[in-house]
């Protein structure tokens, strides 16, 4: 029975070998809790930016009255979208809510990843008091159909920063009027907007015109883009179907996306690749005039600038203003059990009350998508940015949210940066974009 | 009795051997073929991210692939990266070694600072690097402001941003080309420089015929191992451009944007069958060219 000491060491190693796959194999925590302690918690998925933080001290009123704990796991943005969508291919997520972009509604839905709340979301809430925009793009799947599948969480638009300082200086005030012939003021039009930008480029003093986004690794460049597509009569698709020839590659987008490609020049260095993050940075480090953003951004520059910022809605062209939609909705999980899809209903209830809307409006950059707030006079004198802002839900349109949305953003982002880089003419990039996006359509049976 | 012995021996022979091979056998199966395989199986339906639809597509993933043009573009741009990249750290790092073979002072300390770059994440470095060349407030452009230089848009403009990516790479790899490359001039053997002075050879003759033939299998060893990496190359093009650039989007961040934004897992699994097809052909057109020198030398 002597046993060599290679077999006791082969032994040894195999039975470790097992020891830490079986480790390995143990589930850590409970999926559904996110790991949260309590014995009645939710967890929440959003991504890391100030109103997550927000949320999570809601989260604590919600507990100290239900006795109900809510987690918010705050994930970086750049990698929020590829997690969300890996955790759904598991059976049980390890969020119960995930506050996903307008834009993903369309794949949550018909993949059957959100829960629908058609017939549940009325008995709680008049939905007469969510404005009929943030209804639409944020919570409707197909948009405008009353199939409701999240709720209103952080509603959200681009809107214009402008530097009011520079504006009030009676020097740059003369100077302007002396160029312009007219007052220097917050720019109405696209055209006044150029012509403002115009003004404050001045790169040997390191000061610039305007930054608008323009990044090419998610959606910066299409959501600046479509500020102006939309104003200049152009549009991604049909207004009743998902046709896109004919509809994108028009007068009107080409005349956009030139006139977004002289604005973009009119930027610090670098201007042609900017997220959201760079746009704002240009603006806090004080070199920048106006820029183009999501209203969420502005309580920080506000906080950080005070009376010096001012905040409009973004220019209109022709009469025509319409602002790209921001935001995201609260869905809850449908690979969660039925008890925790009923504590998910009762914090997506008590969020959506007014009195809680109306904390939820004073946490940063906490933004409601509730009408009676959103016209409320208390609402607009609140903060500078809050009447641009619910003048802009007004307005507010949103990119593709079909299912394979992310398809046609790449696309779109490819197309319309080789037009704003000049390395396609404009022309030729939207007629191409419009065979790509149809193609796409058609293999997913959307066309 | 004698026979019994040793087919019991060999038998036992047998077993222990199993035994030592059998784990890792076992690890190779689960981690490596059944991906493999799967994965093939994959590229033959519509498998998504999300959702249980699975149905056979036959080879329409492989046509959308062969007529895709960003595949093709990925394609030539991954091939340029390695060409160029993989190039450039084999002439640095072989010209680093020749320089470091020599004894002098504190050599052991200069050769621990030159192989910090590659000893460090790449996915990191890509994240530092995008702030070293961020052209508003990066302290490279900065420097340059200082002495009055202009001021390129390393990361944004699209004719550089490329080249900046390949920078960033031979930054990172060039220490692992010299210590590969330091390794094959250290085993030459020194008789040979001694006859090469006695024979008055000239240092260029030296060089060619004597240091860069004894190094070569090395050198290609490393090129290979290189070039088969920097064909993966994800991390820095993540880290500074994103997966979806036009002008940097290589083979891998394009799988990256297939798979995980466009949810297309049958897709993918296609573009990474083909990309695995082009990887083997390489490898196996450099080991020949390895066994080639390996003959030449012994003949």
């Amino acid at each position: 029975m002597k046993r060599s000491p290679l077999c006791l060491s082969l032994s040894l190693l195999v039975a470790s070998s097992l020891a830490l796959l079986c480790a390995c194999s143990k589930d850590p925590a409970p999926a559904s809790s996110g790991g949260a302690t309590s014995p009645q918690s939710i967890t929440l998925w959003w991504f890391q930016w100030a109103p997550a933080d927000g949320l999570q001290e809601l989260g604590r009123e919600f507990q100290k009255e239900t006795g109900i704990e809510v987690v918010v796991e705050q994930i970086p943005l750049g990698s929020y979208q590829e997690k969300v969508f890996l955790e759904f291919g598991a059976a049980r997520t390890r969020f119960d809510i995930v506050i996903g972009d307008s834009q993903w509604i369309g794949r949550g839905a018909t993949k059957k990843l959100y829960l629908e709340l058609t017939d549940w979301l009325p008995t709680v809430v008049d939905l007469k008091t969510i404005h009929p925009r943030a209804a639409k793009y944020l919570c409707e799947y197909p948009e405008g159909s009353g199939k409701w599948f999240a709720a209103p969480c952080e509603t959200d638009a681009v809107g214009v920063a402008y530097r009011k300082d520079w504006f009030e200086d009676p020097a740059e005030k003369a100077a302007f009027q002396q160029r312009f012939g007219r007052p220097l003021a917050v720019p109405q039009t696209w055209e006044e907007f150029k012509d403002v930008a115009q003004f404050f480029q001045r790169p040997d003093a390191k000061r610039y015109g305007c930054s608008l986004p323009s990044d090419r690794s998610y959606d910066g460049l299409t959501m600046g883009v479509q500020n102006l597509l939309w104003a200049f009569g152009g549009r991604w698709h049909a207004e009743t179907s998902n046709k896109v020839k004919g509809e994108l590659d028009t007068p009107g987008s080409v005349a956009a996306i030139e006139f977004y490609k002289q604005l973009v020049k009119l930027g610090p260095k670098g201007a042609e690749r900017l997220d959201y993050g760079q746009v704002l940075e240009s603006f806090t480090n004080g070199s920048t005039a106006m820029i183009l953003n999501y209203f969420a951004f502005f309580p920080g520059i506000h906080a950080q600038f005070g009376d010096k910022v001012g905040f409009a809605v973004v220019p209109a062209h022709q009469g025509k203003r319409v602002a790209s939609l921001g935001g995201q909705g609260l869905s809850i999980s449908s690979h969660i059990p039925p008890a925790q899809q009923e504590l998910s209903k009762k914090f997506i209830a008590w969020f959506l009350q007014r009195r809680v809307q109306e904390q939820w409006i004073t946490k940063p950059a906490g933004f409601t998508a509730n009408a009676d707030i959103l016209k409320s006079p208390e609402f607009r004198a609140k903060a500078p940015y809050n009447g641009p802002f619910a003048e802009s839900v007004d307005s507010m349109q949103d990119f593709w949210n079909v299912p394979v949305f992310n398809e046609l953003l790449a696309v779109t982002q490819r197309y319309v940066g080789m037009a704003v880089d000049g390395e396609m003419p404009t022309e030729e990039a939207l007629r191409k974009l419009a065979d790509e996006k149809e193609r796409i359509l058609k293999e997913a049976g959307l066309l | 009795m004698g026979t019994t012995a040793t087919v019991t021996r060999h038998r036992g022979g047998s077993a222990i051997a199993w035994s030592l091979v059998g784990p890792t056998l076992l690890l190779l199966i689960a981690f490596n073929v059944f991906p493999l395989l799967y994965n093939v199986a994959l590229s033959f339906t519509n498998r998504e991210l999300v959702g249980d639809e699975s149905r056979w597509v036959g080879t329409a993933n492989y046509t959308r692939v062969f007529s895709d043009p960003l595949f093709a573009a990925a394609l030539r741009r991954t091939a340029l990266f390695v060409l160029c990249a993989v190039g450039a750290e084999l002439l640095l790092g072989f010209a680093l070694a020749l320089a470091l073979v020599r004894d002098f002072r504190l050599k052991r300390t200069v050769l621990a600072i030159v192989l910090v770059p590659m000893m460090l994440s790449p996915a990191v470095m890509g994240l530092y690097w995008a702030l070293i060349l961020n052209g508003n407030y990066g302290v490279l452009n900065q420097v340059l402001g200082e002495i009055g230089l202009p001021q390129p848009q390393w990361l944004t403009d699209r004719d550089l941003k490329f080249w900046s990516i390949v920078v960033i790479d031979v930054w990172m790899w060039t220490p692992f080309m010299a210590l590969i490359a330091l390794a094959g001039l250290s085993a030459i053997p020194s008789h040979l420089y001694e006859a090469a002075e006695i024979d008055r050879a000239s240092r260029w003759r030296v060089f060619a015929r004597i240091t860069l033939p004894m190094t070569a299998p090395l050198l290609g060893l490393a090129v290979l191992l290189r070039a088969t990496d920097a064909l993966k190359q994800f991390d820095l093009v993540m880290a500074t451009a994103g997966p979806n650039d036009a002008a940097t989007q290589t083979l891998s961040t394009l799988m990256y944007q297939v798979v995980f934004r466009d949810g297309k897992i049958g897709l993918g699994s296609a573009f990474a069958c083909v990309v695995l097809v082009v990887v083997i052909a390489l490898a196996t057109v450099f080991t020949r060219y390895l066994d080639h020198l390996r003959r030449a030398r012994e003949t």
